[in-house]
């Protein structure tokens, strides 16, 4: 009973307004739709670690004051766990979003994206500038400038390692031995700011909706190259607005002055903030994003 | 640097639109007024395990409708500690109180207190019940109205101790060697909803504003008010204003018998927060705020209709 309990899924502030499936090449992927509005806000999956709970605090806000359209990434939350790496090529993810978009009846929208969400964000705004009125990335993981997090850099994902220190659980075989160790590891290193341990919890909540398995095809798909996204955020037309922590250990504070300069775009560097602002310091993400998306209007 | 940043108070939502101290004995209380009205909310402290700071999740929204007046007990905060243990008896709080609500320039208010404070709330509104609207007893401490929590007589407080575990923390000797390590233990007893880190932190820094030699004095060695189950009832009887009592069914200060005997004897109401512990503004601050906020509805309708 008691884990029963601890399986079903928390309240939310706030609850959808409509809900369903869109499906291509025989992958299913849910959406949700909350509040009404003159302009939409598309918020973007991340790496499928997370699924659309990570926006949980910015619907109930965002949603007051605009349509806000959201969907589970492949590999996580409601949507299907397709068996080949291939299913999960970030052109998958864009085109999920163009179907999602078609689906709720959406021409145009201010995406959000968060980390890896960048990848997506970047292909949907360059490739399809019709749909896009302006682009927010929050702790972008972008490959086309800045340097790498030092500490990241140094094991192999792919190759037996020996050592389960810090960074080193990044590892394939390490997800395989202990996924809930290294979810633990993982979403600590996401909500580094004091007094994140809700955060933190729901983070491995999320993880553990998914498997090793399905992520490590994530790892397998093919990866966005530092060339191609510079050429992506150089044909970026709109508005932009890149929001980094200045403590990101995720993604250097670097790649995200990198891609505001790529874009032309705007920067907000958050002092104190690691990388995930949104859920951690929610308040200031949240007018950030509604003082851009007024700026588009 | 980093120390003197670390030690320096913390931003606050609102600050104060007025402060002062009064002086009783000569002992010096500090006390704060924010935002303004007609009806009055007097926030007590507690124990000088803590200080007025206790309330900050009050404060803010409480002053959007009311003028709130709050004081840092004898023994922390920016009141002097004296050091004799007379000066920390209950009606010394009681009295540093209505001297508050004199200086905050209020003839009557409803009385809101925590623990210790709850007691002095009832106690102030027993003794002259032309101060109080109303009382907010939050986990009110009423001593002899009913036998105290249990953790609080596991070991003896004044002998060395050959354990430093739980409870046994609770012991001026441990307190003299590890100050923080008690003040940690025991708000991780009184916070024990999940991710209450940020209370805890907050809670030991204002713990550490006061020293084991003062607190002993306050808590274990100043004069009990009364010395029966019968002179504690009478004085809760003697409460004629509204009363609200709240209590968290998690919490190791105070036992629920305590919360019910209150109720019962003030004729007041007894709400039990479930999940909560003993610090239930600090930690669930939109119920409490809320239930206050009705609560304080609920007198203004009934002075409106008197008048």
């Amino acid at each position: 009973m008691r884990v029963m309990e601890a399986q079903r899924e928390q309240t939310r502030a706030r609850y959808p307004d409509s809900e369903g499936y869109v499906e291509r090449d025989g992958v299913r992927v849910f959406w949700e739709r909350y509040g009404e509005g003159e302009q939409t806000i598309l918020l973007l999956p991340t790496w499928s670690v997370l699924h659309s709970r990570i926006w949980k605090m910015q619907i109930p806000y965002l949603a007051r004051h605009y349509r806000v359209v959201l969907f589970d990434g492949r590999g996580n939350g409601r949507s299907d766990r397709p068996a080949q790496p291939e299913a999960y090529a970030e052109s998958e993810y864009a085109a999920d979003a163009l179907a999602v978009m078609d689906a709720t009846q959406t021409s145009r929208a201010v995406i959000v994206g968060f980390s890896l969400g960048a990848h997506r964000g970047l292909l949907l705004t360059a490739n399809h500038p019709e749909r896009v009125e302006g682009a927010v990335f929050i702790g972008p993981h972008y490959p086309g400038g800045g340097q790498p997090v030092p500490e990241r850099a140094v094991h192999s994902w792919e190759e037996e390692l020996d050592t389960e220190e810090g960074w080193a659980k990044h590892n394939h075989h390490y997800w395989l031995r202990d996924y809930e160790g290294y979810l633990e590891f993982f979403m600590s290193r996401l909500f580094s700011e004091p007094h994140s341990t809700k955060p933190i919890e729901d983070g491995i909540g999320w993880g553990l909706e998914t498997t090793p398995e399905t992520l490590a095809l994530t790892y397998l798909a093919p990866l966005m190259e530092p060339e191609e996204a510079r050429e992506l955020a150089g044909r970026v037309r709109c508005p932009v607005l890149v929001i980094h922590g200045e403590n990101d250990g995720h993604s250097s504070v670097t790649r995200g002055i990198a891609l505001a300069e790529d874009t032309g775009g705007r920067l907000a560097l958050l002092e104190g903030s690691f990388h995930a602002p949104h859920i951690r310091d929610p308040v200031k993400v949240n007018l950030l994003i509604r003082d851009f998306v007024e700026s588009v209007a | 640097m980093s120390i003197l940043e670390a030690r320096r108070e913390q931003t606050r939502a609102r600050n104060p639109d007025d402060e002062g101290y009064v002086e009783r004995d000569g002992v010096r209380v500090f006390w704060e007024r924010y935002g303004d009205g007609p009806t009055t909310l007097l926030l007590f402290p507690t124990s000088p395990i803590s200080q007025s700071r206790l309330w900050k999740a009050q404060i803010p929204f409480l002053a959007r409708h009311y003028r709130v007046l709050t004081f840092d007990p004898r023994g922390n905060g920016r009141s002097d500690r004296p050091t004799d243990a007379a000066a920390y008896g209950s009606w010394e709080f009681v009295e540093d109180g209505r001297a508050v609500l004199e200086a905050g320039g209020a003839e009557r208010a409803i009385l809101v207190g925590l623990c210790d404070g709850g007691g002095w709330a009832l106690m102030l509104a027993s003794r002259h019940p032309e101060t109080a609207l109303g009382v907010v007893a939050i986990a009110p401490y009423v001593p002899y109205l009913t036998a105290g929590h249990p953790n609080y007589t596991l070991y003896p407080f004044d002998e060395p101790l050959d354990t430093d575990e739980g409870w046994a923390k609770w012991n001026i000797h441990y307190w003299r060697r590890d100050f923080r390590g008690f003040l940690e233990f025991f708000f991780s007893q009184q916070l024990p909803e999940p991710h209450s880190t940020k209370q805890i932190e907050d809670c030991v820094e204002w713990g550490l504003g006061t020293d084991p030699e003062t607190l002993a004095l306050a808590d274990e060695e100043a004069p009990l008010p009364w010395s029966s189950k019968e002179e504690a009832r009478a004085v809760c009887e003697r409460v004629s204003c509204p009363v609200l009592v709240l209590h968290g069914e998690l919490d190791q200060c105070q036992p629920r018998e305590r919360a019910t005997a209150v109720a019962a004897f003030t004729g007041g109401t007894l709400v039990t927060l479930e999940g909560a512990g003993h610090l239930p503004q600090a930690r669930h601050p939109v119920k409490v705020n809320l239930l206050i906020r009705d609560f304080v509805r609920s007198l203004e309708r009934r002075t409106s209709w008197s008048s």
